[in-house]
């Protein structure tokens, strides 16, 4: 907290409760008593005093309390020489001055001196209310002055769209832009946004509502940008509006204090926009909306508040005009507002996929045959990557897609050129350990383009663009605008921005394509390295719970899911996006046998997950609380008590085993959420991690393998054998090939010396 | 020889929900429908009383719906023109809850509107004094643009509104909690979906007794097993505690077997399966009472035959003697 701040802030609501406290009294004496207080069509009395407070002020009289209460939450300034604790007392004083600030206007409209007059002004939807000037309540009320209070039905309208996020937030608007030029810029980039602003406030007598005004920008509601008044007070009616959203919306009663505050903080994603100078009164003000969550963020230098506590990230953020790096003023007002999205964490909805050919998951499995072919990238003829790295919020620039190089129109029909990918990523909850996850969602996000076709990852990528989709206009930006929506529609939750640059020429391609190569070597090692000791948590999978209710996947960073789709960073990933999903994180919590791989967390999980079917579960055996499976598994593990080892059946292999029995027939023992000792549907890369039921004896049990398996694994097993120290071990394992029966088995590990005969019994 | 039947203590129950309000609770119903509550599961009246029985909600729509069987056409006849008139014949029937259906259209084949859709909702509101349910026709954009509407102009009347699914139930319940009424969640026959809906839904701050949940079933002959199973299985989850599975359910065996084949032709099949309106009653009847079974709170139902049989089976089950 900063001290100046708080200063200012404590000070400015001082002056205020105590000029509300005369205006109220003279009000008294003037008018009375009795005289009714209202904000114009709104059931909510006055809303701020109402839901903090619960007093339903309906006359002048009643106003008294308010203001003594109001007073009871000023504290004085901090003292230059004693450093106390002044977070609490600054936000005491907000509220105060909130009171205060509400106070005032509801005197104010009795005296007719709100909504407040500016000739000239025409808006386009306004608060209806009973103006004493009779042509003006004839047209609609909405000539010749401001709009005030928000009405009921407004907040109905939009305060339904704040909660569904149909809009993502709203923007209070204080004081006034460096230029009109500026004014401009700034409105309209929050409009296309669909951010609802709300303008107030002034700068030495002249407001963003006159620079508005000048330029001819429609204001009202119809435009989303709804002026309140050209005094800091009117921001007042920001919070009201934001109050009532969480009494009409939240279910909240009049007085919940906490809960109101609470809900704006957590689903009404507004925040204050402090433009020039800012005076006491302001600070008391902004502190005030901090109270609801709401951050500021100010064009001028003033100090900052960044640690996180009331609001969700930085309480203060001071970005000013002149130093914000921008050409003209168009890109700083991007930047500005980009600032502010940012600062308070709104979500902008991206729904539709701006390309000119037809987008859907329906395009996905559609094959771009060589008569078909525009131009291909990768594949034989050229060199095609795709390269998602993490950024820092402020590096990038959301929805930038740049094409560095020539696009293809120089390419021959049916030619192939270099092109190189690199999408730039950043969030607030995003995490490098995410890189890769995102990253092989590209393939998908891709293919849903009609007429491309995508195949491969990373550097082996291979994309096919067809004549048809070339001629509907189809280029080279539109990768990276298919790759833009859907990174923000399918992970908004852990992607704020994402930039898209896309290299053709060959030689950037290649020295591009290196980089590329030493991150991807990086992140395999970097899965090497991440063994389950390296963690404390594990992820639940229950998404095949659908099919067997009681079976629940543990994933741990050394046993993927079953079905070979989940490992644990994709969990891990899943579970950011989606909190309340089927993969939830599991604290492993006490070892109670490091070898078999029993936990109290996991086996706390696998009963609960279960229903109480999984009494215990072992991570690292087969022959003792086996994990269970659904039926998508990859592979069947199955004990082999003759040759003391096991067999490994991949889904694809149709033959005989030498259990007499096919893949299919065994998929009916091994599935259905049943712990059987001897049998487990496991994913094909569990097969090389060092914790392939390591408390049996690990990989040298495995006596048969499905040859596929040992063909489409060939590297990755040869890796095992190496660090079995017996290099020649893969060559020593049975398949259908050579052995299709226990009795065949025997014979066949003597002659190729197989480890299992030389091992413990494995029961 | 006596036996001792053992019994089972649950340590949850079923949310009670209420549906509709009279004049002096806000609204204009004349009657009011209360369902869940069950500590057991369904029927067994020895391990504990069923404090409030099944009950059977009649389907109708905004306009004559197209796709329905001729033997429901004939059953009901001009009716089907006049929602106000349909409501009533509902009533009169003997239904205990009125479902509003809306097509994508009207009966002039022009798309609906918010107004049309307050028009026919406010005319069936006067029609009826039973509690209604309104669904909109299930796309995303015309659902929010008629049920906010619809929920602003009846404040106050506890009505249903539906379908809330994972992808759209914000704007609907936001809609509900600004007018006081419920919502209908619906979720593909998973346990799991069904119960992130209500996480979701509740932590929007709607409070469990204005949400009923719709599992989705099938009909007899038609997967009817698998939504059993998945009822069944919320059930027992709700009545060991887990207090997202214990809202109530509400199902659609009218909707699930009048579109089956033994239902909807009449011509041109074996003359084994017998007379054509007699099967489709059978049909509709024999799913609603398995649903029951299951755990059903409501069964929504479309023929009135239907109607007095399903509603005699429940007396049969309410009426067993505790052992």
């Amino acid at each position: 907290m900063s001290r100046y701040i708080a200063t200012r802030a404590i000070r400015g609501a001082n002056a205020l409760v105590s000029e509300a406290e005369a205006m109220l009294s003279q009000a008294l004496k003037e008018r009375g008593n009795n005289t009714s207080v209202s904000f114009p069509n709104t059931a909510y009395y006055l809303p701020v005093i109402f839901g903090m407070t619960g007093r339903e002020i309906e006359t002048l009289g009643q106003l008294e309390a308010s203001l003594a209460h109001a007073r009871k939450l000023l504290h004085p300034v901090p003292s230059d020489k004693q450093w106390t604790p002044y977070l609490g007392e600054t936000l005491d004083s907000g509220m105060a001055t909130l009171i205060a600030a509400e106070t005032i206007e509801a005197i104010r409209y009795i005296y007719g001196l709100q909504p407040e007059r500016m000739p000239g002004v025409e808006l386009a939807g306004a608060t209806a209310f009973t103006s004493p000037d009779a042509d003006s309540a004839k047209e609609g009320a909405s000539n010749g002055h401001l709009n005030g209070a928000i009405d009921d039905i407004q907040l109905r309208t939009w305060g339904i769209q704040l909660v569904d996020g149909r809009m993502p937030g709203f923007a209070a608007i204080v004081g006034c832009a460096k230029t009109n030029e500026a004014a401009v810029q700034i409105i309209r980039e929050l409009q296309r946004r669909n951010i609802l602003t709300f303008l107030c406030g002034n700068v030495n007598g002249r407001s963003i509502i006159d620079q508005l005004n000048e330029e001819g920008v429609e204001l009202g509601y119809d435009t989303y940008t709804v002026p309140f008044g050209t005094d800091t007070l009117s921001a007042i009616y920001a919070l009201g509006f934001a109050t009532r959203s969480a009494l009409t919306f939240g279910g909240m009663k009049g007085g919940q204090a906490r809960e109101i505050l609470d809900y704006n903080r957590d689903r009404v994603f507004a925040f204050v926009l402090a433009l020039g100078e800012v005076d006491d009164l302001k600070y008391a003000a902004a502190a005030g909306a901090i109270n609801f969550g709401f951050p500021v963020i100010a064009d001028t230098v003033i100090p900052q508040i960044l640690p996180t506590g009331i609001t969700t990230y930085e309480h203060v953020v001071s970005m000013p005009w002149n130093e914000i790096d921008g050409g003209d003023d168009l890109e700083k007002a991007e930047k500005l507002v980009q600032k502010c999205i940012e600062v308070r964490g709104l979500k902008v909805q991206v729904s539709d996929v701006p390309v000119p050919v037809p987008y859907g998951s329906a395009f996905e499995g559609e094959v771009v045959r060589k008569a078909d072919l525009r131009i291909e990238f990768g594949g034989r003829n050229s060199r095609c990557f795709e390269f998602l790295r993490m950024a820092k919020l402020d590096d990038i620039t959301d929805g930038k897609v740049e094409v560095i190089g020539p696009d293809f129109s120089e390419v021959a029909e049916q030619g192939s050129m270099d092109m190189g990918i690199v999408i730039d990523v950043a969030g607030r909850q995003m995490e490098s350990d995410f890189e890769p996850v995102l990253e092989r969602q590209i393939h998908y996000f891709v293919n849903g383009a009609s007429g491309i076709q995508h195949v491969g990852q990373r550097d082996i990528t291979w994309i096919r663009l067809s004549a048809k989709a070339a001629e509907a206009g189809f280029d080279l930006e539109d990768f990276g605008k298919i790759l833009h929506a859907r990174f923000h529609s399918d992970f908004g939750a852990i992607v704020d921005k994402v930039a898209i640059t896309i290299y053709t020429n060959p030689d950037q391609v290649g020295e591009l394509l290196e980089e590329a190569r030493e991150t991807y070597d990086f992140r395999n090692k970097r899965l090497a390295d991440l063994t389950d000791d390296a963690v404390d948590v594990f992820y639940s999978c229950t998404l095949c719970q659908s099919f067997a209710p009681n079976h629940v996947c543990v994933v741990s960073p050394e046993r993927l899911g079953l079905c070979g789709a989940y490992n644990w960073l994709d969990c891990k990933a899943s579970y950011n996006i989606n909190p309340t999903g089927p993969n939830q994180p599991i604290k492993v919590g006490r070892v109670i046998d490091a070898d078999r791989g029993y936990w109290e967390g996991t086996n706390d999980y696998a009963k609960a997950g279960s229903h109480g079917v999984v009494e215990e579960l072992a991570m690292y055996s087969i022959m003792e609380n086996p994990m269970t499976a659904c039926g998508c598994f990859e592979c069947i593990v199955m004990l082999i008590p003759e040759a003391n080892g096991v067999m490994v059946v991949s889904r694809e292999d149709t033959s005989i085993t030498p259990a007499g029995m096919t893949f299919s027939t065994l998929a009916g023992m091994a599935g259905g959420g049943i712990q059987t000792p001897g049998v487990m549907g496991v994913g094909k890369f569990y097969l090389a991690s060092p914790k392939f039921i390591s408390a049996d004896g690990g990989f040298p049990r495995v006596v048969w393998m499905s040859s596929v398996l040992k063909e489409s694994m060939a590297a990755e097993l040869q890796i095992v054998a190496e660090r079995e120290g017996d290099a020649k071990l893969i060559d020593r394992i049975a398949d259908e090939r050579s052995v299709t029966s226990v009795e065949e088995l025997l014979p066949w590990m003597e002659e190729h010396q197989h480890p299992a005969l030389a091992m413990d019994p494995i029961f | 020889m006596s036996i001792e039947i053992p019994k089972d203590k649950w340590p949850g129950a079923v949310q009670t929900v209420t549906l509709g309000a009279t004049a002096e609770q806000g609204g204009t119903r004349t009657k009011v429908v209360t369902i869940g509550g069950e500590q057991t599961l369904p029927f067994m009246h020895f391990e504990s009383e069923t404090p409030n029985r099944p009950v059977i909600a009649m389907e109708m729509s905004s306009s004559r719906p197209g796709g329905w069987s001729q033997v429901l056409q004939d059953t009901w006849g001009d009716v089907l023109d006049d929602p106000a008139k349909w409501a009533q014949a509902c009533e009169q029937a003997g239904a205990e809850l009125i479902v509003l259906m809306f097509g994508l259209t009207d009966a002039d084949d022009n798309p609906i509107t918010p107004d049309f859709a307050v028009q026919t909702v406010k005319a069936v509101l006067e029609a009826t004094g039973l509690p209604l349910v309104v669904l909109g026709p299930g796309q995303v954009d015309i659902d929010n643009a008629i049920l906010v509407p619809i929920a602003d102009a009846t404040k106050g009347e506890r009505l249903v509104l539906g379908l809330c699914e994972e992808g759209n139930y914000r704007t609907i319940v936001a809609a509900a909690m600004a007018n006081d009424h419920l919502v209908l969640g619906r979720t593909p026959m998973d346990v799991n979906l069904a119960k992130q809906l209500n996480i979701l839904m509740t932590d929007m701050g709607l409070p469990r007794d204005r949400i009923i949940m719709d599992p989705t079933t099938g009909a007899l002959g038609y997967g009817i097993e698998y939504g059993y199973s998945v009822m069944e299985r919320l059930r027992l989850a709700a009545l060991q505690g887990d207090a997202m599975t214990q809202l109530p359910l509400m199902v659609n065996p009218g909707f699930e077997s009048w579109k089956t084949k033994e239902s909807k032709v009449g011509e041109g099949v074996p003359d084994a399966w017998g007379d054509w309106a007699e099967r489709g009653v059978h049909w509709e009847t024999v799913t609603a009472v398995s649903l029951i079974e299951a755990g059903a709170d409501v069964v929504v139902l479309r023929h009135p035959d239907s109607l007095t049989r399903v509603k005699e089976s429940i007396d049969e089950l309410m009426a067993a003697e505790p052992v």
